[in-house]
C-alpha cells in the first residue's frame, strides 16, 4: 500500500500508447467547424496510410452528415410547402366567409338578386327561343354587376339612376343614342372603378363575391345569370331602378363594337366573357418575411434577440375567364423590429431546433396596386398607383424555427409561425386585417452571441 | 529565435487554419482517443466527447500558451480529460460505487509487475474497472490529480476519492496477478 511504484511505472509504460481513433471523428469534427467556409466536396482524410480499410471506412462515414444536411433541408421544405397550402386554403376559406360577413350591402344584395332570378327565370323561358335578345341581355348583365351594388348602398343614386332610366326609356328607339347612353354609363362605371384605391378595392371584392356567389348557385347555367338579369328591366324596375337603367340600354353588339367599345378595356373584357362562366380569385400569398437577426444567449436553452425584418404583402385579385380578366396586384412593403426570445428544444450537428415567441412592429414603407386588363391573352391597359398610406402595424407572434449554422456564430434560419396582427386603423386592406391571426414564414440570416 | 515544430503548429491553428486542425488531429488523436478510453466505455460516446473536446480547443485555442514542448500536447490533453468529465458527470450513476468487491489482502506487498503485459491488456484491465473507481484511478495515476482535488472535480468526498482508488488499485493488481497466472498456467 505504501508503494505506488508501479503505477508509476503504468504511467510511463502507457504514455506513449494510442486507442483507434472513432469513425468519422474528423468528418465531424471538420463538419462542425470548418464545412460551411468550404463547399461540401471534402477530402477524405487518410490518417494512417497503411490502413486502406479504415481509410475507406471514413470516407463512406463522411456522407453521414450531409445526409442530415439534406434531410435537414429537405425537412424545411416541407414544412414551408405544408404551411403554404394551409394559407392557401385560409385564404379561399376566408374569402367565402367574406361574402357573408363582410357589409351589409352585400347581404341585402344577394338575396334579392335571388328572387329577381326567380322572377326572370320564367321569362327566360318564353325568351329562349330569340338568341338576339340574349345577347343583347348578356351584355347588359355585366354591366350590372357592379352598380348594382351601388344602388343598395346608396339611395340618392338609385334615385339618379331611376331618372336615368327614364330618360332612356323615351329614346328607346333610337340605336344611336343607345350608343351614347352606354358610354357614359361605361364611364361612370369606368370612373368607379377609379375611384379611390380602397374604394375600388373594397368594390372589386364586392364584385368578385357577389360573381362568385351567382356562379354557385347558378353553376352550370354559366351567362345564364346574365341573361336572367338582363331582362329584369321590365319586371323589376321599381325595386332596382339601377338595374333598368343599364338595361334600358339593350345594346346589340354591333353597335358597341362599331362605337369603339372595344378600346374601352373594361368593356371589352366584358363582351369576351359574355357567354362563359366567370369566377373571380382574390389571393392573398403568404406574407413572407425576410430578416436579419441578432440574438444572445442566455442561459443553455434561452435566447433572446432582436433585428431586421422586412415583409411583403401580397394580394392578387383575378375576375373574368380564360384570357379575359382584370387582374390586379396590390403590394405592400413593411419594414418591422421584432423583439423575440427563443428556447432550444433540439440540437443536431449544425441545426438548433426552437420555438419563439415575440413582439414585432411594422412600418409599411411603401405599397402599390398594379390593375392589369387582360383582353384574349393580351394586356390591353396597364395602371399603377402608388399607396399612400404607411400605417404602422403591431402583431405578436410565435414559430417553430429551424436553424443551420452555417459558420462559427451566423446561422441561417426557417420560422414556420404564427402570427396576430392587431389594427393599425388604416383603410389598407390586408390579410393581416382580414385575418388578424395568420400563418408566416420568415426566412433569416442570425448572428448568434455567447 | 527559431520556433520549434510545435510553436508553428500552433501559430497555424490560430489562424484557424483547416490543415493545421487536421494536422493536430492526425498527429494526435490516437493518444487522445486513449485517454478518452480510459473514462469513458462506449464508443459513440468516445466519438462524441472526442468531438466536444476538438471543438472546444478550436474555441479556446487563443487562450493556450506554449510552456516548452509537450505543453500542447498535455493542454489538449486536460481539455480531452475534463470533456469527458464531464460527459461522466451526466450519468447519474457515475458516483455508485460496487461495494460487492472484495479487496485482496495485500500481504504479499510485491508490485505487480508489468514487463510482459502490452498496452493494450492494461487498457483493457483498466478498462474493465467499475465506472467510480477508473475514474478516480485515471485522474490518480494519470492526470496526478491529488484526492483532494479528484474529489472537486468529481463532487465527492476527499476520502472517498481515496477509498475509490485503493479498491481500484487492489482490483487492477489483482486483474494483472490473475492474468499472469493464467500466462504461466497456459506455457506449462
Amino acid at each position: 500500500m505504501n508503494n505506488n511504484e508501479w503505477l508509476n511505472d503504468l504511467r510511463r509504460k502507457m504514455e506513449d500508447h494510442t486507442e483507434d481513433v472513432p469513425d468519422g471523428l474528423w468528418d465531424a469534427i471538420r463538419n462542425e467547424l470548418f464545412v460551411e467556409d468550404k463547399t461540401e466536396n471534402s477530402i477524405p482524410i487518410v490518417m494512417s496510410d497503411d490502413l486502406k480499410a479504415k481509410d475507406k471506412a471514413v470516407s463512406t462515414i463522411h456522407y453521414k452528415p450531409v445526409l442530415y444536411r439534406i434531410c435537414g433541408v429537405a425537412a424545411v421544405l416541407a414544412v414551408f410547402f405544408i404551411v403554404g397550402k394551409l394559407l392557401v386554403f385560409n385564404d379561399k376559406k376566408e374569402f367565402v366567409n367574406y361574402s357573408h360577413i363582410k357589409e351589409n350591402s352585400p347581404q341585402i344584395t344577394f338575396p334579392v338578386q335571388k328572387s329577381d332570378e326567380n322572377a326572370f327565370e320564367e321569362e327566360m323561358v318564353l325568351k329562349r327561343n330569340n338568341p338576339d335578345n340574349l345577347r343583347h341581355d348578356f351584355v347588359v348583365k355585366n354591366l350590372n354587376n357592379s352598380p348594382n351594388k351601388t344602388e343598395v348602398k346608396n339611395d340618392l343614386e338609385s334615385q339618379k339612376s331611376n331618372r336615368e332610366e327614364n330618360q332612356k326609356k323615351y329614346v328607346h328607339t333610337k340605336s344611336q343614342q343607345h350608343n351614347e347612353n352606354t358610354e357614359l354609363q361605361s364611364i361612370e362605371t369606368e370612373k368607379y372603378e377609379l375611384l379611390t384605391k380602397e374604394e375600388r378595392e373594397q368594390k372589386q371584392k364586392l364584385k368578385e363575391n357577389e360573381k362568385i356567389k351567382l356562379a354557385k348557385n347558378k353553376n352550370k347555367k354559366s351567362w345564364a345569370v346574365g341573361l336572367l338579369t338582363g331582362n329584369a328591366s321590365s319586371s323589376s324596375t321599381e325595386q332596382f331602378p339601377g338595374y333598368a337603367t343599364l338595361n334600358g340600354a339593350t345594346l346589340s353588339l354591333p353597335e358597341m363594337w362599331s362605337s369603339g367599345y372595344e378600346d374601352n378595356p373594361l368593356m371589352a373584357i366584358l363582351i369576351a366573357n359574355q357567354d362563359k362562366k366567370v369566377d373571380a380569385k382574390i389571393k392573398h400569398k403568404t406574407p413572407v418575411t425576410f430578416g436579419a437577426s441578432v440574438s444572445k444567449r442566455i442561459g443553455k436553452k434561452w435566447s433572446v434577440g432582436t433585428g431586421v425584418n422586412y415583409t411583403k404583402l401580397s394580394a392578387e385579385l383575378t375576375s373574368g375567364s380564360g384570357s379575359n380578366f382584370i387582374s390586379s396586384e396590390q403590394n405592400i412593403h413593411y419594414v418591422g423590429i421584432p423583439v423575440q426570445v427563443n428556447y432550444t428544444i433540439l440540437q443536431k450537428g449544425a441545426f438548433t431546433g426552437y420555438i419563439t415567441g415575440g413582439g414585432l412592429i411594422e412600418k409599411a414603407v411603401s405599397g402599390d396596386i398594379k390593375t392589369k386588363y387582360i383582353v384574349d391573352g393580351i394586356p390591353k391597359e396597364e395602371s399603377k398607383e402608388e399607396i399612400s398610406e404607411k400605417p404602422v402595424q403591431i402583431s405578436v407572434n410565435t414559430a417553430a424555427g429551424l436553424q443551420l449554422k452555417v459558420i462559427k456564430n451566423i446561422g441561417i434560419y426557417a420560422e414556420p409561425g404564427v402570427s396576430y396582427h392587431f389594427k393599425d386603423n388604416s383603410s389598407l386592406q390586408t390579410i393581416y386585417k382580414e385575418k388578424p391571426l395568420n400563418f408566416n414564414l420568415k426566412l433569416g440570416v442570425r448572428l448568434i452571441i455567447d | 529565435m527559431k520556433e520549434n515544430k510545435e510553436q508553428i503548429l500552433v501559430s497555424r491553428l490560430l489562424q484557424k487554419e483547416e490543415a493545421a486542425w487536421k494536422e493536430l488531429f492526425g498527429v494526435y488523436s490516437g493518444g487522445l482517443s486513449y485517454v478518452c478510453s480510459r473514462y469513458i466505455i462506449n464508443k459513440e460516446d468516445v466519438h462524441d466527447v472526442l468531438q466536444n473536446s476538438f471543438i472546444q480547443m478550436f474555441r479556446s485555442i487563443y487562450s493556450f500558451e506554449y510552456r516548452g514542448s509537450g505543453s500542447l500536447k498535455a493542454w489538449i490533453t486536460r481539455i480531452v480529460v475534463t470533456e469527458s468529465l464531464k460527459h461522466i458527470k451526466k450519468n447519474p450513476d457515475f458516483k455508485k460505487v460496487s461495494e460487492d468487491f472484495e479487496i485482496a489482502d495485500e500481504q504479499n506487498d510485491e508490485d505487480p509487475n508489468l514487463e510482459e503485459i502490452s498496452q493494450p491488456t492494461i487498457m483493457m484491465m483498466i478498462r474493465s474497472l467499475p465506472d467510480g473507481y477508473r475514474t478516480v484511478f485515471n485522474l490518480y495515476v494519470f492526470e496526478k490529480k491529488s484526492h483532494k482535488e479528484i474529489a472537486e472535480m468529481l463532487g465527492i468526498a476527499e476520502n472517498s476519492s481515496a477509498s475509490q482508488f485503493h479498491r481500484a488499485k487492489a482490483m487492477l493488481a489483482q486483474k494483472i496477478k490473475e492474468y499472469k497466472m493464467s500466462k504461466t498456467a497456459h506455457y506449462e
